[in-house]
This record gives structure tokens, C-alpha cells and sequence, in this order.
């Protein structure tokens, strides 16, 4: 029932799309777009923009977005709503095609983010099966309308962000490790005995290949947010769920194999980042990592070969971060700014403006 | 239950540290003081002396078995609900650490994890889970009220009054007194001259986890909206159901103790008393005191329709009457609440985050 409201809803959401539209679409490969959620005059979109700032797509949204699944290959993508999300809307990034509604699964809702595999037969999406209080991989057609053709359990409570690792064929999960329903909204259910873990899954069996957790004293340290470096080893940023007094470390590497290494940088940028990384990127040369903290106000930036913090940059409410270029990123603010930053630089592209978009966690290029 | 979300988004909503200049004058300087004193140690006090009490009650009727000692021992859960409502209505600092909150009320329990696992431990009558501190280091599930509840009031209770239920009491005992060292544990960490105490009525750049009497506000405002939440969400509309007819009152907490709604006028109670403690009706700007005046009128009218409920909360929910009665509390909560995150945080010149989110 729910589900089949949710999907009119969607459907009704995204009858006047062409009209909000530019008559420029996101079109040139070589230029440098970029994917984000925001709130604008009361309305939830998703929204294309170019390193300028300036929209070059917008698609409504019936709810709060959060992130996206991109299949370059087709120049397209997938929005998904906000955890507990009931829909995901599938649409062409040059306005080409209609956008296609995916409404969530019976007894499942998206947790917000997804991944197309290389070919752009497959996307996979994050989503909880909340009855059994299980993470699973909801595995669709691209090819056919979206349909879902599968789940395979994530092995942990509370997947939320995935990534497809270099070999295209093996997909990372972050499981937070915090167990929710959509009965309680986003009430935290298990803040005590969270377990969170890196599963590695193989996309052709379904099976975890490779899990791995943090030790035993930092279970409340939920892995949320993931990016690839230039080795091709899996970084995270953490959201901490324990006592605001303990400041463990936020951010963390991983290759398979290994066990997890932990970076806490200086004190003083660990204590400014509030025991929270809302969102992280690796630059164009893969050789710096960003973590954004929109609760300190903080961008945070690392070494991807050492793990060495190279300094902060504040946003207020800074929390979508994408590569610009190689060393810099491009930043975007819940207050409807946007810069770019490299560690020791901060250019406002867009400033602070109540009456702008006020942009949502994630921003992703195209 | 949209609309319910997008209020329940603007609620989680962390506070950023920064503060409009002018506007730092609506808060008061000594908010944090005023919280500590006019709230928290009163609160606090009185749910150690309830847990305290019900525990003595407990030793007694574990030493000679009888149906009125029972009686007594019932009646006095009643006034620790009450108790805990208020109290936990501060849950940041002490009672976040530690997982103090889930070990005295693992709330929601969908699952019914308390349940299985205080019917399993009760069959399985292991002595060892007895000793002193030992339930400290069990599932949250088997060491709270809603575990006591079940140990006083659930299925085979009433062979607590014969002495056959002579491993059920100790155990009953054993929750009680972990109860009562956890509520002592929080009223000692918000005395003077702790680490905690220090940040939240004196904070300073240095001082953790407040830096300035703005995070303290925010701290507040956060706590207030959180409880608000959490009574609506969390205990109220899982029982009331899409309709009437999905109505299920036992999805209630402490509907074997006929406590539901103990629970959540001393919840609502506490937070009238918290928000008047914090000064907010006395503030130099008129924006705050309006904002406050109609989040206290929400909550004052959502305290007089919950007094009218006729029925027990496994009926009151699927009862048409008392059915609107609840419905109205959640819409009086959902008031408060919108009213909190939009207007009185506004007013005291808190800037919300958007995406300074829990859980994402």
C-alpha cells in the first residue's frame, strides 16, 4: 500500500520535470559536472551543476535525497531518498529520457546510497530489511526498467554507503552497525551492541569474501562514508556514537588483506570535527582524501599515502564533497554555499545565501 | 508519516557552533546552571530515592513471600516510571554515556528482545547472574525497567506472592538494584566539580563537551526536541497504527503495569519543567518567550487529553475515543516540536545544520 502511494506520489513529483529543466542540459563529457540533493524555496530536487555553481539539470524530488548511483556509460544516474527511504528515481543525466520512479521493495526501505556496475547492466543499492533487523544489497536491471531481480545480505546492521572496487567486479559496504525501523522513524534501536564492519562482496555470487571490524572498544564507531585512492585502497569517515568526550579517531583505510588502519590527525582538528564525517572524496589524482564534518564546520584533508592530516578548511555546515581537480575539491554547504578548497586554499565560488539552495550530504561528480 | 519524518528531520538536527551576534543575548548566561539546578538534581534525586524505594520493597518480598507485599511492590513501580519519565528526558552527557539510557529503558524493542531473553533467563535460573553487578555485564534488554516490568507484572508474576517465584524475585531484585546504580551513577556525574558539570554551567573554549553557552542552549533545545521524538515516535505511534483497526496497544511500553501513560505525562512534565528551568519564559527577547509560551501550550494541552485516557493502554489505543484522545497527543508533540526547531531555536539565534545529521 505504502509503496504504491510513495510511487504515485513520485510519479506525480516528476510530471513537470521538463519544464524545470534548463534548456541547457548537462551535456559535454570534458566538463566538469557535478550531483547533489538539496532543499531549494522549500522543495526537495536533485540537482546538476557546473564547477561555477549553476544548474544545468534539476529533477523534483518528492522527499530529502541524499545520494546517487552514477553509470557514466549511459549518462545516467539514480537519486535515492533519504533514509528510510521509500523511493529512488532513476533519470537521464541530459534530460534525454523520462526519469523512471523505482519505489522500494515489500519490507524494505533504501538507506540512500547505490552503484551501477561498469557495463551498466546492474545497479545495487544499500537497503535494510527491517523486520529481520538485516543489511542487503537490492540488486536491479538497469536494463529493464529497473526491476529488482535479487538482494544478497550485506553479513552486518545498517549498510550505508557501497563502493565498486577497481577489479569491477567485487563491491565494499560500509555496515554502520546501527540498527533502525521505519515504524521508529530514525530513532537509533541497538546504540549499545553495534558491531560496525568493511564487507567486501562478490557481485556475481552474492557471497562476502572478505569482512572486517574495528576493535572491541571502538564498536560505536559506525563506518558510513567511502572513497577509492589511487591505489585503489578504501578509505572511510566515521560518525561516533559513544560519548561526546572521547574523540577517537574518525577516519580509516583498508586494503584487503590488511587490518584497518586508523588516523586521528591533531588534536585540535580531531576535537573540531565533532566525532562526526558527514560525507569524504578522494581528489582527481587520488592522492588526497577530504573529510567533511558539517557538525564542526570543518573540511578536513589527508595524505592518501601516509594518512598524515594536511590541514582544515571551515564551511559552516560543509558537508557534500567532490573532486575539482587534482588536490582540490569542490564543497557545498547546507546555507547554500560553495567553494573549492585544497589543504592550505579555500575559493568561494558561491557564498552563503538564505534564500539559495541549501544542499544536502553528498555531492557527487559525473 | 511523511509529514512525520520531514518534522522528525528538523528535530535531529545538530546544532552548528556559530551564533549570530546579536541574537546572543536571548540566551541566558546561565542556562546551563539554571538546567542543572532547577532540573537535572531534583530529577535525578528522585528517580535514585523511587528505584531505592522499589528496590526495599522487593527485599521484603523476596524474604517472605505474600500477596500484599507484592501489592506494595507494584504500587511502587509506579511512582520509578514516573520518575524515570522526567529524568530521562536528559539524554545527553551522563545518561548517553555508557549506555545508561538503553540499560534502565532498552526502548524501542520491536523485536521483542526483552521478552525472549527475561523468559529464557527466568527458565534457566542461573544463580550466577544474580551476584552483585554481575546483570551490569548482560544484554541492556535483561537489566531495565522494561525487564522489571516483566519480572513484576508479566506471565508466572504471580507467583512472586507464594515464594515459588523465589528465583523471579532475586532476579527482580538484582534489575532494581542495577536501576539504582545506574541512576546513581548519572546523579553523580552531573554534581558539582565534575568534568561534565564543569562544561555544561561554566564552558569555555577548552572545556568539552560544551564550548560556549550556545552549545549549552543548543544542547538544550536538542534534548527537548529529541524527547519530544521520542515519546511520539518511539512510544505513542507504534501502538496507535495506521487505523483503528491496526491499533496495537501492546506495542506500548509498560502496558503490563497499566504505566503507559504514567511514563508519558511525566515524560511531557518534565519537559515543561525542563524548558522553564532553562529560563527561556523569562529571556530578554519577545521571539523566545512567544515560541515558548505555545510550545508550553501544546504540551500542557497534550498533558490534559492524556488525563482523560479512560482505558488501560493495551484498550485505549483501539478505543475509539481514547483512540482521538492519543491521536491528539502526537499531533500536540508533532506542535511542540515544529514549534522548538523552528521558532524558539530561531529565536534564541541557534543556526540549524541541514546536514549536521545523526545517521548519515
Amino acid at each position: 500500500m505504502r509503496s504504491t502511494e510513495i510511487d504515485r506520489r513520485t510519479f506525480l513529483a516528476l510530471a513537470g520535470v521538463a519544464a524545470l529543466a534548463p534548456a541547457q542540459a548537462a551535456r559535454a563529457a570534458e566538463e566538469a559536472l557535478f550531483l547533489g540533493a538539496r532543499l531549494n524555496a522549500g522543495k526537495f530536487e536533485a540537482a546538476v551543476i557546473d564547477e561555477r555553481g549553476r544548474d544545468r539539470l534539476v529533477l523534483p524530488l518528492e522527499a530529502r535525497g541524499h545520494s546517487f548511483a552514477i553509470d557514466r556509460a549511459n549518462s545516467r544516474a539514480v537519486a535515492f531518498a533519504r533514509s528510510p527511504g521509500r523511493f529512488a528515481v532513476a533519470f537521464s543525466l541530459n534530460g534525454a529520457t523520462e526519469p523512471v520512479a523505482i519505489a522500494a521493495a515489500p519490507g524494505r526501505h533504501f538507506f540512500g546510497h547505490g552503484i551501477f556496475t561498469p557495463d551498466g547492466r546492474l545497479m545495487i543499492a544499500t537497503e535494510n530489511d527491517y523486520e529481520a533487523a538485516n543489511g542487503v544489497m537490492g540488486v536491479y536491471d538497469a536494463t529493464n526498467g529497473f526491476r529488482r531481480i535479487g538482494e544478497f545480505p550485506t553479513d552486518g546492521i545498517g549498510p550505508h554507503e557501497v563502493l565498486l572496487l577497481n577489479d569491477g567486479k567485487t563491491l565494499c559496504v560500509a555496515n554502520g552497525g546501527i540498527q533502525t525501523h521505519p515504524d521508529f522513524e530514525r530513532v537509533k534501536l541497538n546504540i549499545a551492541m553495534m558491531e560496525p564492519s568493511l564487507a567486501y562482496v562478490d557481485i556475481a555470487s552474492g557471497e562476502v569474501v572478505e569482512k572486517v571490524k574495528l576493535v572491541p572498544e571502538l564498536h560505536q564507531l559506525s563506518i558510513r562514508h567511502m572513497a577509492l585512492d589511487a591505489r585503489g585502497k578504501v578509505w572511510f569517515g566515521c560518525q561516533y556514537e559513544g560519548a561526546a568526550g572521547d574523540e577517537p579517531p574518525l577516519v580509516g583505510r583498508h586494503r584487503r588483506g590488511s587490518a584497518i588502519e586508523l588516523f586521528s590527525g591533531p588534536t585540535a582538528i580531531l576535537r573540531a570535527m565533532r566525532n562526526y564525517v558527514g560525507s569524504v572524496a578522494v581528489d582527481a589524482s587520488g592522492s588526497i582524501l577530504g573529510t567533511s564534518s558539517p557538525q564542526g564546520g570543518v573540511v578536513v584533508f589527508w595524505d592518501t599515502a601516509t594518512g598524515d592530516c594536511l590541514g582544515s578548511r571551515l564551511l559552516a555546515d560543509g558537508c557534500g564533497i567532490a573532486p575539482s581537480d587534482a588536490r582540490e575539491m569542490i564543497v557545498t554547504s547546507g546555507r547554500g554555499a560553495i567553494v573549492k578548497a585544497d589543504p592550505a586554499h579555500m575559493t568561494t565560488v558561491l557564498r552563503e545565501n538564505p534564500a539559495a539552495p541549501a544542499w544536502d550530504n553528498h555531492l557527487r561528480r559525473i | 508519516m511523511k509529514q512525520a519524518l520531514l518534522a522528525g528531520a528538523m528535530l535531529i538536527l545538530a546544532l552548528a557552533p556559530t551564533v549570530a551576534q546579536d541574537q546572543a543575548s536571548a540566551i541566558p548566561a546561565d542556562i546551563g546552571a539554571r538546567v542543572a539546578e532547577g532540573f537535572a538534581a531534583p530529577s535525578l534525586t528522585a528517580f535514585s530515592a523511587t528505584a531505592n524505594e522499589l528496590r526495599t520493597e522487593i527485599g521484603g518480598l523476596c524474604d517472605r513471600p505474600e500477596p500484599a507485599r507484592l501489592s506494595k511492590v507494584r504500587e511502587a513501580f509506579v511512582p520509578l516510571v514516573a520518575a524515570w519519565g522526567r529524568a530521562s528526558m536528559l539524554r545527553f552527557g551522563p545518561l548517553q554515556e555508557e549506555n545508561r539510557f538503553e540499560r534502565i529503558f532498552f526502548w524501542p524493542d520491536a523485536r521483542g528482545v526483552t521478552l525472549r531473553q527475561v523468559e529464557a533467563l527466568l527458565a534457566e535460573g542461573d544463580a550466577a547472574v544474580l551476584e552483585p553487578g554481575a546483570l551490569a555485564a548482560k544484554s541492556v534488554a535483561v537489566q531495565g525497567l522494561p525487564a522489571l516490568e516483566f519480572a513484576l507484572f508479566g506471565t508466572g508474576s504471580d507467583t512472586l506472592a507464594d515464594g515459588e517465584g523465589s528465583f523471579r524475585c532475586r532476579y527482580a531484585l538484582a534489575v532494581a538494584a542495577n536501576v539504582e546504580a545506574v541512576a546513581g551513577a548519572i546523579a553523580q556525574a552531573w554534581r558539582p566539580g565534575t568534568a561534565f558539570r564543569t562544561a555544561f554551567v561554566s564552558p569555555s573554549s577548552a572545556s568539552d563537551p560544551y564550548r560556549s553557552a550556545e552549545e549549552v542552549a543548543g544542547e538544550i533545545v536538542k534534548a527537548i526536541g529529541t524527547g519530544l521524538q521520542f515519546t511520539r515516535n518511539a512510544e505513542l505511534l507504534p501502538a496507535l497504527g495506521e487505523s483503528i483497526a491496526k491499533a496495537r496497544g501492546k506495542r506500548a511500553p509498560f502496558w503490563r503495569s497499566d504505566t503507559t501513560f504514567v511514563l508519558v505525562s511525566a515524560q511531557i512534565e518534565g519537559l515543561k519543567t525542563f524548558a522553564e528551568a532553562a529560563g527561556f519564559a523569562a529571556s530578554s527577547s519577545p521571539d523566545v518567550r512567544d515560541a515558548v509560551a505555545s510550545l508550553l501550550f501544546d504540551l500542557d494541552h497534550a498533558i490534559s487529553t492524556l488525563a482523560e485516557v479512560a482505558t488501560p493502554p493495551a484498550e485505549a489505543f483501539g478505543t475509539a475515543s481514547d483512540r482521538d484522545r492519543l491521536a491528539y497527543v502526537g499531533v500536540a508533540l508533532e506542535g511542540a516540536n515544529h514549534t522548538l526547531g523552528e521558532n524558539l531555536a530561531a529565536a534564541l539565534g541557534l543556526r540549524m545544520g541541514f546536514n549536521a545529521l545523526d545517521g548519515d
